[in-house]
């Protein structure tokens, strides 16, 4: 494929309010952290430039309000999304808990075309904390028993795996992307092949 | 289908457009007792098709609104005003009568606009001024861009505020006859579009600005109707309408526009919407003032006043807390000095005891708990990060941060079932800011929310509503851009969703917000006032947003980015602008009626005396004034 087409990948974040969906966002894209974010309200995004490969790509990252109540509203912005990062805070079990659901809710209103095979990212966020109360193991257990989700335990407050884990989303989000266009121009061959190469890049890439 | 009354009743006499609070400064022959009195400019259609400028003396109406018991009545619709009139007429009613004034628009040789817009003269025969009228609220702009509608006028050499009129009447009889024969809104609606295509097919294309505004309100409602229904396979219909229209309508380019999409949009009449005043912002409510509108224990009588002018002006910051408690319901207006301690007393003790039942609730009880705990969790993450960059809720262990914590884990007491929600904390803080106290903040909150409750509603009702609703506003208001929108994926509105959640608490700075709120508590001009706020602000973006063809990421962005950025004088002058222009439009649709919360065309003319009788108010006269004004737009100051 044309390394001069410029790619927009566009990357949604997950999970319930205050696990740090908009600190991370921010940690990634201008490199700093400040307790003084505002909750987020309705939706927004940021952009950012990356190299995947020697490819460059714009990274699209989407941030929502986390309140279950405004989830209806949120999907909106789901659609074309070419990755889906799932956050939960490792303080609070409940966060944890919610994933299930959150992956649910995205696959049936984003309705990917491969719901088997569409890339998610699972961070387990504030390891900067010491009051941890969801163990690595638990976390990654679950990822494994959902096809293998690329698990990365973070810090948006000390910078701590967050460049790594959008490098993994950037990259996973470009799969699924090139995917999808080969799909739109071969329709029927290349599918299935695009598929495997997808699976097995998501497990090479577990950082942990 | 939406329609106005007027076409299907008998009588032939017609309100065509009112407009309040127009003074009768001077009238060749009258007495002078009959002058500075006041009362409404009309154009009116009599049943003989002719038309003339009328002038009617308010106690006139208020005559009318009195007497319904009499055999002639009055039906009151908005804009339109007509009557039912037999000989049994009181005295004092005749007496009334006999101080109209009017002036038939085929005799109407000039007319000058003077004095800020504000006062309007009129000469039926060159070299002397007749009538002179001023008008108290707003200006003459919009009477004089309607009257323009029925009078062909040029511009003076010498007087540029003078307007000759080189042809008047210049619609022509046959047509609005044929219009009238149509029984439009009775029959068969697509046999009626029909007629309505033949009839126009027949019409020589000089069709007037009249003839064309008439056609809009007619064409309008039918393609809104097929645009909401479909046309139950009867789409051709509407695409001979749009193929006639788009022949017939080419002279008018200016009001018109004619797409064509394989969609089911075949046409889009741009609405004739009158032009848009513009109303100057006032001073705020000031102490001296507001200690004045006090009686001597303390009552305010005055409410609509008071309103009207927190409305124009907002409040001076010095009085805000004080006012603020009155606009959010804690405090009732007509109570006294010594009410007030009682309120306050009683109030203190309730709060207090709300905040028992949440703090005596002990570790081990909130570990069984959940449903609590995570309600306390998310009102703990959210007033974390509530205005922290404002030196009154900065740095570590501000007590102001808990205070915002005791408040809301209170009112999730006081009212259970609705519970913590986002957006709840944004609402809070500039109160708390304000007042300081925690008791005052607690029930001014409690206040405001009752006015938002449902936005914050589980199943989110409440913001779908909204932003349909201004959706609606912005299609009628700014039709350009709301088929922008609509192209781009945005015609939802979602990112306004920010805006409308918190009433624009993220887009303005503190003080900017509270001047904002206090004008929107009023509930002035009309209900859903922030909506035309959205309405202003989006206008203003309206340029960039088509020009550089914006699309769905790129609209959210821009808006967002907006915050900081808005210049608060100038939007709600705007929107008040687009509210008096909305107000006049001959095509208003009832929809926008009840959106705006303004009697529908079709509504029960009774209601409306009802309400103006349960107006809050110590004076009789002004009060019927103030309900007449609100409900036809204007504000009294
Ligand atoms: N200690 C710590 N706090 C964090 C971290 N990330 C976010 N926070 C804090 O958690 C709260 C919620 O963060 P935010 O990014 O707004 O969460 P969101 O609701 O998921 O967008 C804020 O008070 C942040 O300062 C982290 O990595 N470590
Ligand atoms: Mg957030």
């Amino acid at each position: 494929m044309s390394s001069r087409k410029k790619v927009l990948l566009k990357v949604i974040i997950l999970g319930d309010s205050g696990v740090g969906k908009t600190s991370l966002m921010n940690q990634f894209v201008n490199k700093k952290f400040s307790n003084q974010y505002k909750a987020t309200i309705g939706a927004d995004f940021l952009t950012k430039e990356v190299i995947v490969d020697d490819r460059i790509v714009t990274m699209q990252i989407w941030d929502t309000a986390g309140q279950e109540r405004f989830q209806s509203l949120g999907v909106a912005f789901y659609r074309g999304a070419d990755c889906c990062v799932l956050v939960f805070d490792v303080t609070a079990p409940n966060t944890f808990k919610s994933l299930e659901s959150w992956r649910d809710e995205f696959l049936i209103q984003a309705s990917p075309r491969d719901p088997d095979h569409f890339p998610f990212v699972i961070l387990g966020n504030k390891v900067d904390l010491d009051n941890r109360a969801v163990s690595a193991k638990r976390a990654q257990q679950w990822c494994q028993s959902k096809n293998d989700i690329p698990y990365f335990e973070t810090s948006a407050k000390e910078a701590v795996n967050v460049e790594l884990a959008f490098q993994t989303i950037a990259r996973n989000a470009l799969a699924q992307e090139t995917e999808a266009e080969l799909y739109n121009e071969f329709p029927d061959q290349i599918k299935l092949n695009a598929n495997d190469n997808n699976r097995n890049r998501d497990g090479d890439n577990c950082a942990c | 289908m939406s329609c106005s009354s007027t076409e299907d009743l008998p009588d032939q006499y017609k309100e065509l457009f009112t407009q309040d609070g127009v003074l009768l400064k001077a009238c060749i022959g009258r007495p002078i007792s009959d002058l500075n009195s006041i009362g409404m400019l009309c154009v009116v259609q009599n049943s003989d098709g002719t038309k003339c400028i009328e002038w009617r003396p308010n106690d006139l109406i208020t005559i009318d609104s009195d007497t319904q018991d009499q055999e002639w009545a009055v039906v009151n619709t908005i804009g339109r005003r007509q009557r039912t009139l037999s000989g049994n007429m009181t005295s004092d009613y005749a007496a009334a009568r006999a101080r109209i004034v009017r002036i038939p628009l085929a005799e109407l040789k000039t007319f000058k606009v003077t004095r800020n817009n504000q006062q309007m003269q009129f000469s039926t025969k060159s070299g002397v001024w007749q009538n002179t009228f001023y008008f108290q609220h707003g200006n003459a702009e919009i009477f004089v861009a309607y009257l323009k509608n029925h009078v062909k006028t040029a511009k003076t050499r010498h007087d540029r505020n003078t307007y000759v009129v080189v042809e008047s009447n210049i619609d022509s009889q046959a047509l609005n006859k044929s219009f009238t024969e149509l029984d439009i809104f009775t029959e068969n609606t697509t046999d009626v579009v029909w007629s309505l295509v033949s009839n126009f097919k027949q019409r020589p294309y000089e069709t007037t600005m009249e003839a064309f505004s008439k056609l809009t309100d007619i064409v309008w409602s039918v393609l809104v109707y097929y645009g909401n229904e479909g046309l139950n396979g009867k789409r051709d219909v509407s695409e001979e309408v749009a193929d006639l229209l788009t022949k017939s309508m080419s002279a008018l380019e200016d009001t018109t526009s004619i797409t064509k999409s394989d969609e089911y949009e075949v046409i889009t009449v741009k609405p004739t919407l009158p032009p848009r005043p513009c109303i100057p912002r006032g001073t705020p409510l000031s102490t001296e003032k507001w200690e004045g509108l006090q009686d001597t224990e303390g009552r305010i009588l005055e409410v609509e006043g008071v309103k009207q002018l927190i409305f124009r002006g907002g409040v001076a910051h010095s009085i805000r807390p004080a006012v603020w408690k009155y606009l959010l319901d804690y405090y009732p207006w007509r109570s006294t000095h010594s009410e007030i301690r009682k309120i306050q007393k009683r109030k203190t003790e309730e709060y207090f005891s709300m905040k028992l039942q949440w703090r005596s609730i002990t570790e081990r009880q909130e570990s069984r708990f959940s449903e609590y705990r995570e309600r306390k969790s998310l009102v703990e993450k959210d007033v974390n990060r509530t205005d922290r960059s404002h030196p009154f809720f900065a740095g570590d262990n501000n007590p102001n941060v808990l205070l915002l914590q005791d408040i809301l884990m209170t009112y999730v007491m006081y009212n259970f079932d609705l519970g913590y929600v986002q957006g709840m904390s944004d609402v809070l803080a500039p109160l708390l800011l304000l007042l300081g106290n925690e008791v005052d903040s607690f029930w001014c909150f409690a206040g405001f929310m009752e006015k938002i409750a449902s936005n914050f509603d589980m199943d989110q009702a409440g913001m779908k509503q909204q932003l349909l609703n201004l959706q609606q506003l912005l299609t009628f208001a700014v039709p350009d851009l709301a088929k922008h929108l609509a192209s781009k994926d945005s015609g939802n509105m979602y990112f306004c969703f920010r805006w409308l959640l918190v009433w624009f608490k993220r887009e303005f700075s503190f003080s900017d917000i509270m001047r904002l709120w206090e004008v929107l508590w009023t509930g002035l001009p009309c209900a859903n006032f922030h909506l035309l706020i959205c309405v202003a602000i989006l206008d203003a973006e309206k340029d960039v947003l088509i020009s550089k063809d914006y699309g769905f990421n790129e609209i959210l962005k821009h808006v967002n980015d907006l915050s900081m950025c808005l210049d608060i004088d100038k939007i709600l002058s705007t929107a008040e602008g687009i509210y008096h222009q909305l107000m006049s439009a001959p095509h208003l649709t009832d929809q926008i009626r009840i959106i705006l919360g303004i009697p529908t065309a079709a509504n029960n003319p009774n209601d409306r005396n009802e309400e103006s009788e349960s107006e809050d108010l110590g004076d009789e006269e002004p009060g019927r004034e103030n309900a007449r004004n609100q409900a036809n737009g204007y504000t009294r100051i």
